[in-house]
């Protein structure tokens, strides 16, 4: 029932891309194996706003997990580091922001299955730039 | 030819096989004098303390000391099983070291996980840690073993605010070096998380430590 709602508003939101289709776009993106007694893993990828207004990633979702979240990763000289939630990943005109690990990435949490290495996981981003929203979907790697 | 002028030819002659005498042990000097070793990729320490020793439980509930690792290498690392970015990465990249590792190198290099999260238990590191490689080895313990441990080792942790409403849904904040403990049971090399990636550069370290030679530089 929940996969088919989601694919019905992503079928909506794809209608949406299309207007505003590349400005966005995500390189290389790919989610980490993790053992199959995980809760939680994250993906990775590099977001990269070709147009001239900066861009906004508000929402994501994935069918494997009951939530996804923009994570930042912060450092203490201690080399101590944790994550912090971030209401939302902001790209700005013209640049790219790069989500690897260590660093900024998206948690997926609450995973419903864990992504097996050689699968691919279903991402599907929503970007806000100059008030319009684009959604993009993807499939990333797992590795 | 007047006897000075042939003096002096000879003079010439003789200084220039000087010189090019002097020049050619120069060369041989230069091509056959052992170069300076290169220093280790990790942060060496040339007077390393000997590491603390301890004893925790396995994944397995079994014991592991310290004490009964002399003559291997020991890697060792901090983090959590329900850690999502910091510690599968490190780990990992860990694993892409041992693989590159000959299997007589393989065999002394144990590689150790300890979790800082009293949630963990041997079930839970034997279900997350064989994941990255079958011969690397989890640790739990008490709080209070566990607190001990990671100040000796200099790592510092903390309980981050929960992700969701659940107050069980914490992560933890953590130090997040790998310390290399050479086969005399001495803290040898510490690697920041960013180094720690899976270079052959660290495997040579390893293997340097070992008194093994070198991993064969890759084909042009």
């Amino acid at each position: 029932m929940r996969v088919c709602r989601l694919s019905i508003c992503s079928a909506a939101l794809l209608g949406a891309q299309a207007m505003f289709a590349g400005d966005i776009e995500i390189k290389d993106p790919w989610v980490r194996a993790v053992p199959p007694s995980s809760s939680a893993t994250a993906a990775f990828m590099v977001i990269i706003n070709k147009g001239d207004k900066p861009a906004t990633l508000v929402d994501s979702t994935s069918p494997i997990a009951r939530e996804v979240k923009p994570m930042i990763t912060t450092k203490q000289d201690n080399g101590m580091m944790g994550m912090e939630f971030a209401d939302s990943f902001q790209v700005a005109a013209g640049k790219k922001r790069i989500l690897e690990p260590g660093a900024d990435h998206i948690m997926l949490m609450k995973l419903k299955s864990v992504p097996q290495a050689g699968t691919t996981v279903p991402l599907a981003l929503t970007f806000e730039s100059a008030g319009k929203r684009q959604e993009i979907r993807i499939n990333a790697p797992v590795r | 030819m007047p006897p000075y002028a042939e003096r002096n030819i000879k003079l010439l002659v003789a200084a220039l096989i000087l010189c090019l005498a002097v020049a050619g042990a120069a060369i041989f000097i230069l091509i056959h004098s052992r170069p300076a070793k290169a220093p280790y990729f990790g942060q060496y320490d040339a007077n390393a303390p000997a590491a603390y020793d301890f004893q925790l439980t396995d994944q397995n509930s079994a014991p592991w000391h310290m004490k009964d690792q002399r003559g291997n290498v020991v890697l060792v690392s901090f983090g959590f099983t329900r850690c999502p970015n910091i510690c599968p990465t490190t780990l990992a990249n860990l694993a892409a070291i041992y693989r590159l590792l000959p299997p007589e190198a393989q065999a002394r290099v144990k590689v150790i996980f300890i979790s800082l999260d009293e949630r963990d238990s041997p079930g839970a590191l034997k279900n997350y840690v064989p994941f990255f490689n079958d011969h690397f080895i989890g640790l739990t313990g008490t709080p209070a073993e566990i607190s001990t441990v990671a100040c000796a080792y200099g790592t510092s942790y903390r309980k981050a605010p929960a992700v969701s409403g659940d107050k069980n849904d914490y992560l933890i904040d953590h130090s997040t070096y790998t310390t290399l403990i050479d086969p005399e049971g001495k803290s040898r090399l510490l690697y920041r998380f960013e180094q720690m990636t899976g270079s052959p550069r660290i495997a040579n370290d390893i293997l340097r430590v070992l008194g093994m030679p070198p991993l064969p530089a890759p084909a042009p």
